[in-house]
């Protein structure tokens, strides 16, 4: 079995009754950076407790590596890292103390510590801040303090829940730069969770689109955008009939919605380049892409967005 | 077996490194033993009102005292794991390799660790108020060793309780609920002989009446006759515990 992540018919439902997971299969391959997104209350974070062997479950099978989580449990732990959504650093230690901490607990032998903690802070670029004590960090440094940590065994999987959540725009591109830089020197499979569909576009191999504790959809983010529905330009003009006579020699699906000639088209920079003489009375011109939103909206009958604000809520 | 050891010692070491950074929580938890030891004690000592045998009255308490507080500040830590499932501490914890019970354990061990710190505090006050202990080093070791294992157990033992709780609000007075009655119900300032029955079958139970007991042995009287089984009550209640809190640490997780 090469896979990194498998999941047959898994289901966890909680004391409180609330079913997280619902018969969810999954297959992840090694290698990958995947992405795993969905809405708020979606089931993310009860899937990684149950792949890091935080938390059994109700039914169904999970393997990482190849390994039963269940039974196998010490044997993947040796082997997987994980950052949790919440902080989890000691913050009245330095950032150095944190690494040794670590470093110790997983029983990293004391020759190559001191290497394996160097080269951990010098892919997430924390050299300078190592001496300072863990809670005068920054959101964006004690998530790369906390990357720094989960590197430092060397794993074969990373498994990270919400890594930029909460940080700045800026704090999240340096994050995925670092987290590139890994994948250059390191063959490690990385696992995420994230509610931001920009950054599962951006950022995965592939993604997994998750809702109410099911795998909605799963491919590549441009082949999932393809999926469901061509890319969209938006003519507005006084006189739409006009404008679709003219441009009907040209695109195959052209309609009228309301005072806009609505042009869809597998091509949309073309399509601008190819109907730019033809419309000369256009009030505006927009180009609209399908988002990972439209894709999730396909499967998920729901929007993204929305669904996400109407089930946020803290439990314990 | 090797799991133990290093999730105990890394986990000592944090404790360790914290304190060197920041000691002012050991300074302001000295404070209420402080007192015990500089106002009650010298009061009681003044009226007679308890026979302590040949041992002066604030010697009498000191180890009690020490102890009262130790147990406070791990019943405090034990508690405080709880309030770590909101972080991602233990969860992180959770997936290294240690098992379930050395992370019990690990965390116990810590408390320890800051109640040895705490005594070494109240220590010096102890002499400036004219208490004679009674000068062997093994002595003293062994019975730092004795403050350490009986912290660790009451640490273990407020996991267990504190798993119970759903609410971080009703942690709050029972740090004072468990260790006061604890206090009062052993040999911490009186000889249990001059307790009413009902409250003597209690600190026959009270694990606290075992380690003032030897604690005082070693540090004051130097009378050692009851020392083996105050051990063995000791290792028992840790032993009791830590496998509770290794059980318990499950409601915590979920
Ligand atoms: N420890 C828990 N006890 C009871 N219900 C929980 C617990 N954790 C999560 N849930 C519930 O399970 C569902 C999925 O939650 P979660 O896995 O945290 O989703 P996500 O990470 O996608 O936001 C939610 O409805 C949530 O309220
Ligand atoms: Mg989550």
């Amino acid at each position: 079995m090469n896979c990194a992540v498998k999941t047959e018919r898994l289901t966890k439902q909680y004391a409180g009754g609330t079913k997280a997971l619902d018969s969810l299969d999954l297959e992840v391959d090694r290698g990958e950076v995947f992405a795993l997104l969905g809405p708020n209350g979606a089931g993310k974070t009860t899937l990684m407790r149950i792949l890091t062997t935080q938390i059994a479950p109700t039914d169904g099978k999970a393997y990482v590596l190849g390994m039963d989580v269940e039974r196998e449990g010490g044997r993947i732990r040796r082997r997987i890292s994980y950052v949790p959504q919440e902080t989890s650093v000691w913050g009245d230690i330095t950032g150095y103390e944190n690494l040794l901490i670590y470093s110790k607990l997983y029983g990293v032998p004391r020759e190559i510590r001191a290497k394996r903690i160097a080269d951990a802070c010098s892919i997430m670029d924390l050299e300078e801040a190592l001496n300072r004590r863990a809670k005068e960090y920054s959101g964006g440094m004690i998530r790369r303090l906390e990357m720094a940590c989960a590197l430092i065994t060397e794993p074969e999987i990373l498994f990270l829940d919400e890594p930029t959540l909460g940080l700045d725009p800026s704090m999240r591109k340096n994050m995925w730069t670092a987290l590139e830089r890994l994948r250059e020197e390191r063959d490690v499979t990385i696992f995420f969770n994230t509610h931001y569909m920009d950054e599962a576009d951006l950022y995965s191999d592939e993604i997994g689109i998750i809702n109410t504790g099911r795998i909605v959809v799963r491919g590549q983010p441009e082949e999932l955008k393809d999926r469901v529905e061509r890319e969209r330009i938006i003519i507005r003009t006084r006189e739409p009939e006009d404008a679709r006579t003219r441009l009907n020699s040209l695109f195959d699906d052209v309609s009228v919605e309301g005072n806009s000639v609505v042009i869809r088209t597998e091509n949309g920079e073309r399509g601008l380049a190819e109907l730019l003489g033809k419309i000369t009375d256009a009030d505006s011109i927009a180009l609209e892409k399908p988002t990972l939103d439209d894709v999730f909206m396909k499967y998920a009958g729901v929007r993204m967005r929305e669904n996400g604000e109407n089930r946020r809520r803290k439990h314990d | 077996m090797i799991d133990f050891f290093r999730n105990g010692l890394a986990m000592m070491e944090l404790e360790v490194r914290r304190i060197a950074h920041d000691r002012t929580e050991l300074y302001t938890r000295a404070v209420q033993p402080i007192l015990w030891l500089v106002i009650y004690g010298p009061i009681m000592a003044e009226v007679r009102a308890i026979d302590t045998g040949s041992i002066p009255y604030v010697a009498y308490i000191t180890p009690g005292v020490l102890l009262q507080s130790t147990t406070f500040i791990s019943v405090f830590y034990g508690l405080n794991m709880v309030w770590e499932r909101e972080s991602g501490i233990l969860k992180k914890l959770l997936v290294t390799p240690a098992s379930r019970s050395s992370i019990a354990v690990g965390r116990s061990m810590s408390a320890g660790i800051r109640a040895v710190f705490q005594a070494l505090v109240i220590i010096p006050v102890a002499l400036l108020v004219g208490v004679r202990f009674f000068p062997s080093v093994p002595n003293f070791v062994l019975a730092f060793i004795l403050i350490f294992l009986s912290s660790a157990g009451f640490a273990a033992l407020s996991v267990c309780l504190a798993s119970l709780m759903k609410t971080r609000e009703r942690f709050m007075g029972i740090g004072q609920a468990i260790t006061m009655p604890l206090f009062f119900a052993s040999s911490a300032l009186y000889p249990i002989a001059l307790m009413p029955k009902a409250i003597q079958y209690f600190a026959v139970i009270n694990p606290m009446s075992y380690s003032v007991d030897a604690v005082r042995a070693l540090m004051v009287s130097g009378a050692l006759a009851s020392l083996p089984e105050d051990i063995m009550a000791i290792l028992l209640f840790d032993a009791l515990t830590f496998c509770a809190a290794s059980v318990m640490l499950r409601r915590i997780i979920e």
